[in-house]
């Protein structure tokens, strides 16, 4: 017998009994905040992950204490969309078991911090009574399903966030562990989904061999980031404004590792095209076909990207059609033209008002004279429309009458908040990963450096008169790529304390990958790079040419054509002070 | 053992004579030996006289007359007191028996002949806790007339509290109204007790001695020391008066950033011969004042610039605690009405409300010279605690767990002496006096195969520490189970790596964790008790002890309630019922409590 090359992870899913482990075991041990090693793989299938303060880590052997452990949760959330009560009660379990803080992440859901082991079970079982779960938000199956933008914009966008919430429920995993652990084996008001232990009709035994990411577009709108996702829907609407069916794309990613050429990000290709009857099995049918095929023994090539890269686009799509049974059609033409959100009040094809508010890295909490949580709270208290979190970390507040949107704007200024249409066009085109102190991948600071930095960057663009000119800026604190850094025209990714990568190039619509330009830079040298690149393209930029597109045109950095290219091409510039 | 012989061969005996005193007289305690000499001296004496003697000399005839000694005692202060008194009585021709309030009955107090109380006053105003249930039997109308009995009673307290030494004051007017004689004044004392109370001893045995002994005594008295006696084995050799001083070899606040507490670890080198403790034992520090505050209050008095004095009132005096025995002694020295307004009960409980001495120093400021300063103030005391190591297991050191106490009131910020002391004047490096403190109270069972429940929050942990450290290093092979309770998880589990690595090598076998503040509702040590009462029962069963440390008011309290309910629902009984079982394991040492 050959020798089981199978990676760690494979070995964990095995013998984890479908997802179960030693995770309820692991609980109730009240000496650590911790659980075992094999079992912090395990709740990431759960929606959560194991973490600790890195801040006070240097402190905590001395006081002879053990990490700051606690758990970060991720709410399953298909399309983004929350009602008003959900809200709150969201809310409230932030204040009671969380850091009082809720984080909008890049994939249109909340997360919760600090959540420490004695409250989880508590902590979850509040998220289901919000009818709402945490379930495969994280770990080697499908996750959170994105979807454009508004569904209340258009008969498209509300398709759109239909197929969402209808690939994500058929793509859920099937295991009862997740009830058993958390809910104390109780459903609360879901007779939909039985616990089928040792029934995993999609997944088997072992799940995905990685992540698994699927997004719905509705053009022009890139919003979320469709060719940085595994899978992706395009709505292709026709002449008439039906909706005739979805473009459908594949092999996007966006985590690399530093130093490993092998490792890249990559912008998803076009596939075919579907009918919305057939989108769900063509959804079930791509995610077999990598469950088969993908990288089983090296986790940092086991995503869909890589089974591309290596069997060929037209091998995938043959085998894709051999399971579906049918052809899929020839992609439809489409055209996006960005990926940021709109900033303000916007109107619905049904009349209703909705307004995008910017979250600076998608952090909702309060501090004096900016109380963003109380605000967006009474907001949800006092108006019953709903809300939505954006894939750029920002929120909407959805189906507000015309009559209602002077009180929404009266409480949002009482409690000291702008909506955000004030401030730089870079600032506002700006996310951030979450990174330090929590993050047990950070290797620099992202949340917390980023407004910073960005405030010593508009001193630039204010001297080039680009303050409000939008240009996509986006960090993270390690290459895992978590703010889709690669896809943004200007990327900073950590590589060590204060030191990171620079990114030039991306396209402004999300659909080119940007290019690597300066190595290790601190904060001086970021700006310094930067400012006459500022100036230059005030003075030199054609009609209409956004920041990404001028930067390889002024021959800073060369087009990045795809992703096996990533790190070809490389004129680094020495970044030493 | 072989006695050696103690008449010289120059005695003038045969050498028959010799041998056959010796075999009596080598054998003798130093007690006798000083009856023997006062007989014959006194023989001699009544026949140089030659008057009409008896036959026989009164002293050989007559039988000691018995003495009982009582005492109430919380942390062990009047158990010593008790147990030098019994020694002393020796002399004084008395065959002392010393009890503990807790084994005592009537029937001891109906026999008794003559009684010496050594009582301490807890808290406010009530008698120790092992102490309460003969406190209150005196106390009734159950208790039997002790016509004619002598008696004497020490009253020991603090004058911090109002109630100062209640619960002695009582006991005296009490054993007079069952019909005692009072054969010697009470006398109340402070925290700085030590000298006048042996003063008081002396003179209260000599009260009570038998009357026609006194001529006896005189000529008995011998100088036990000037013979080469060794000092006695459970006397400590450094106390409050006689400290050690070490040094301080680590110094940590085992609270994570962000907490709501502040707990020190400290760590003394402190190895010296005769500095030795056991688990359960307190250890004495004792502390400085804050220097800052020292010369406020020199200032207060018209003595800032005297730094001697300065140094005096950091060094030596107490200057913290607002008691109204302050106020009168400051009023009769100063002669001022303020002051003396803030004597009455009313007014000064209304003052001293979160108030210090410093704000009455400050109030009624007055000019005082040294030596009038020093008269009023009483002496910086110790400050104890519960030794949170095992001598096995860091011989030549002894480890604490000390609280910073810390608020705000009157517009000033203060702090507790001793805990701001180690946290706020205090490096590694620096020198600490020190001294034990044994409570025998507080002891793991001798029988190291016994389970023990170990119930404890907040510093309370800190003799549980020792327990465990001990046992680990023992190798005993009995269960052991904490329980421990905090306000928060991630920041305030004081020990947490500790307690993993103990139960990973299986010396400690068990820990629950209650943390109040980590879930909307509070939950402490005794819902877990409740909640694990299957277990607490099923351990007791087995013989288990179980030990209770930590702040009275705060959790001890709640602790004996909760663990009565426990007890009482497994004997399927009333709360009354658990109530008896509970003390029922206290009389057999199988419940002990170290509160404060």
């Amino acid at each position: 017998m050959s020798e089981d090359k199978r990676s760690k992870n494979e070995f964990i899913k095995e013998s984890s009994r479908q997802l179960r482990g030693t995770i309820a075991e692991g609980l109730a041990d009240v000496v650590t905040g911790a659980i075992s090693e094999d079992d912090s793989q395990l709740t990431k299938f759960h929606g959560t992950y194991l973490q600790d303060d890195r801040d006070v880590r240097g402190e905590r052997g001395k006081k002879k204490l053990e990490k700051a452990y606690s758990f970060m949760i991720r709410v399953r959330l298909p399309g983004g969309f929350t009602t008003s009560k959900q809200w709150l009660a969201l809310d409230a379990i932030a204040g009671t078991y969380a850091n009082h803080t809720l984080r909008l992440t890049t994939r249109q859901t909340f997360q919760f911090h600090g959540v420490i082991k004695s409250n989880m079970k508590r902590t979850m079982q509040a998220i289901n009574a919000a009818l709402l779960d945490t379930l495969a938000a994280c770990g080697d199956v499908n996750r959170n399903v994105l979807a454009c933008g508004n569904p209340f914009l258009s008969k498209a966008h509300a398709a759109a966030h239909k197929l969402a919430v209808d690939v994500s429920e058929h793509l859920l995993p099937q295991t009862g562990a997740y009830h058993e652990i958390w809910l104390d084996g109780e459903q609360v008001q879901d007779k939909t989904r039985p616990a089928k232990p040792n029934e995993e009709p999609i997944y088997g035994t072992h799940y995905l061999p990685r992540k698994f990411k699927i997004v719905i577009a509705v053009p022009p709108s890139n919003d979320i980031d469709i060719y940085a996702h595994d899978l992706g829907y395009i709505a292709i609407v026709d002449d008439a404004g039906k909706l005739a069916g979805w473009n459908v794309t594949v092999g996007g990613g966006m985590g690399m590792t530093h130093g490993d050429a092998e490792t890249f990000p990559r912008t998803a290709d076009l596939l075919g095209f579907c009918t919305t009857e057939q989108a769900i099995d063509v959804a079930e049918k791509i995610v077999t076909v990598q469950r088969d095929w993908g990288n089983r023994e090296l986790r940092k090539r086991a995503r869909l990207k890589y089974t591309i890269e290596d069997r060929g686009l037209d091998n995938f799509r043959a085998e894709v059609e051999n399971r579906l049974g049918y052809k899929l059609g020839e992609p439809r033409p489409f055209e996006f033209t960005s990926t940021g959100d709109v900033i303000g009040w916007a109107q619905g094809s049904d009349k209703k008002w909705h307004l995008t508010l910017f979250i600076e890295n998608g952090r909702i909490k309060d501090v004096p004279g900016w109380t963003l949580r109380s605000a967006l709270r009474e907001i949800a208290e006092k108006h019953p429309g709903g809300f939505l979190v954006t894939a750029n970390q920002n929120v909407t507040i959805a189906n507000v009458t015309a009559k209602a949107k002077p009180k929404i704007e009266a409480i949002l200024k009482e409690h000291g908040i702008d909506i955000g249409t004030s401030l730089s066009g870079l600032r506002r085109s700006s996310m951030s990963c979450v990174s330090l102190p929590t993050c047990g991948l950070g290797l620099a600071e992202s949340e917390r450096f980023l407004p910073e930095l960005l405030t010593a960057l508009e001193d630039s663009l204010d001297r080039a008169g680009l303050k409000n000119d939008e240009i996509v800026i986006r960090m993270t604190g390690c290459p895992n790529g978590c703010a889709r850094p690669y896809l943004a025209e200007i990327g900073l990714v950590g590589r060590n304390p204060g030191l990171y990568n620079l990114y030039l190039g991306a396209a402004f619509n999300g659909d080119r990958l940007n290019k690597l330009y300066a190595e290790d830079v601190d904060k001086a040298g970021i700006v310094r790079l930067l400012d006459p690149m500022f100036a230059r393209y005030a003075k030199e930029r054609e009609q209409g040419e956004h920041f990404g597109d001028f930067a390889i045109r002024a021959g800073y950095v060369k087009a990045t054509t795809g992703g096996n290219r990533f790190h070809a091409d490389l004129e680094l510039v020495k970044s030493v002070a | 053992m072989t006695a050696q012989p103690l008449l010289p061969k120059n005695a003038p005996f045969t050498p028959e004579e010799i041998d056959k005193l010796n075999s009596v007289v080598a054998r003798t305690t130093p007690q006798q030996r000083a009856w023997l000499a006062g007989f014959f001296a006194g023989f001699e004496a009544a026949q140089a006289g030659g008057a009409a003697q008896p036959q026989q000399p009164a002293a050989a005839a007559k039988p000691r007359q018995p003495l009982t000694i009582l005492y109430a005692s919380e942390s062990g202060n009047c158990e010593a007191l008790a147990m030098k008194a019994k020694k002393s009585a020796q002399k004084h021709g008395l065959d002392a028996k010393v009890f503990d309030f807790a084994d005592a009955d009537f029937a001891l107090l109906s026999k008794a002949k003559s009684i010496l109380v050594f009582a301490a006053t807890w808290g406010e105003g009530d008698p120790p806790g092992r102490a309460v249930d003969f406190y209150n039997a005196l106390m009734s109308d159950k208790a039997p007339r002790i016509e004619g009995v002598q008696f004497a009673v020490l009253a020991l307290g603090d004058t911090a509290y109002a109630q100062f030494c209640a619960t002695g004051k009582k006991i005296d007017e009490r054993l007079e109204a069952l019909g005692g004689k009072r054969a010697f004044a009470r006398v109340d004392l402070d925290l700085d007790y030590a000298k006048q109370a042996a003063e008081w001893t002396e003179k209260a045995l000599a009260e009570l001695a038998p009357a026609d002994d006194a001529g006896t005594a005189t000529v008995v008295h011998v100088d036990f020391k000037g013979a080469g006696f060794a000092p006695d084995d459970d006397e400590p050799q450094f106390t409050a008066e006689n400290p050690l001083t070490g040094e301080i070899s680590a110094l940590v606040n085992l609270n994570g950033t962000g907490s709501t507490r502040e707990t020190w670890h400290i760590e003394i080198a402190a190895d010296a011969p005769g500095f030795s403790y056991l688990p359960g034992d307190a250890i004495g520090v004792l502390p400085e004042n804050d220097p800052q505050l020292a010369l406020e209050f020199a200032e207060a008095v018209g003595l800032g610039a005297n730094g001697e004095v300065v140094q005096k009132l950091r060094e030596r005096f107490d200057i913290t605690t607002l008691s109204r025995a302050f106020i009168e002694s400051y009023t009769k020295l100063t002669g001022r009405t303020d002051a003396a307004a803030l004597a009455d009960q009313k007014a000064f409980t209304e003052f001293a409300e979160d108030r210090q001495l410093i704000d009455f120093i400050e109030t009624c400021a007055e000019k005082l010279t040294p030596e009038q300063l020093f008269s009023i103030l009483r002496p910086l005391p110790g400050r104890l605690y519960s030794v949170a190591s095992s001598p096995k297991a860091h011989p030549g050191e002894a480890h604490l767990l000390i609280g910073a106490v810390r608020w705000e009131s009157h517009g000033r910020k203060r702090g507790g002496v001793s805990s701001t002391y180690f946290a706020d004047r205090r490096r590694v490096g620096d020198p600490v006096r020190v001294y034990v403190k044994p409570n025998r109270h507080f002891r793991l069972p001798e029988d190291g195969n016994r389970p023990i429940i170990m119930i404890g929050a907040g510093t309370g942990v800190a003799p549980y520490r020792a327990f465990i450290e001990d046992r680990a290093e023992a190798g005993a092979a009995g269960k052991s189970w904490l329980i421990f309770g905090e306000r928060n998880f991630t920041n305030d589990f004081l020990y947490q790596l500790e307690w993993q690595d103990h139960l990973a090598a299986k010396a400690l076998s068990r820990i629950d964790v209650a943390f109040s503040r980590d879930q909307p509702e509070k939950i402490y040590v005794q819902h877990r008790l409740w909640e694990e009462r299957a277990d607490i029962i099923r351990w007791v069963e087995e013989g288990a002890h179980i030990y209770v440390c930590g702040d009275e008011k705060g959790m001890a309290r709640d602790v004996d309630v909760a663990l009565a309910r426990v007890l009482a629902e497994a004997a399927r009984g009333d709360d009354e019922a658990g109530r008896a079982k509970l003390k029922e394991l206290a009389k057999a040492g199988r419940y002990q409590r170290d509160v404060y």
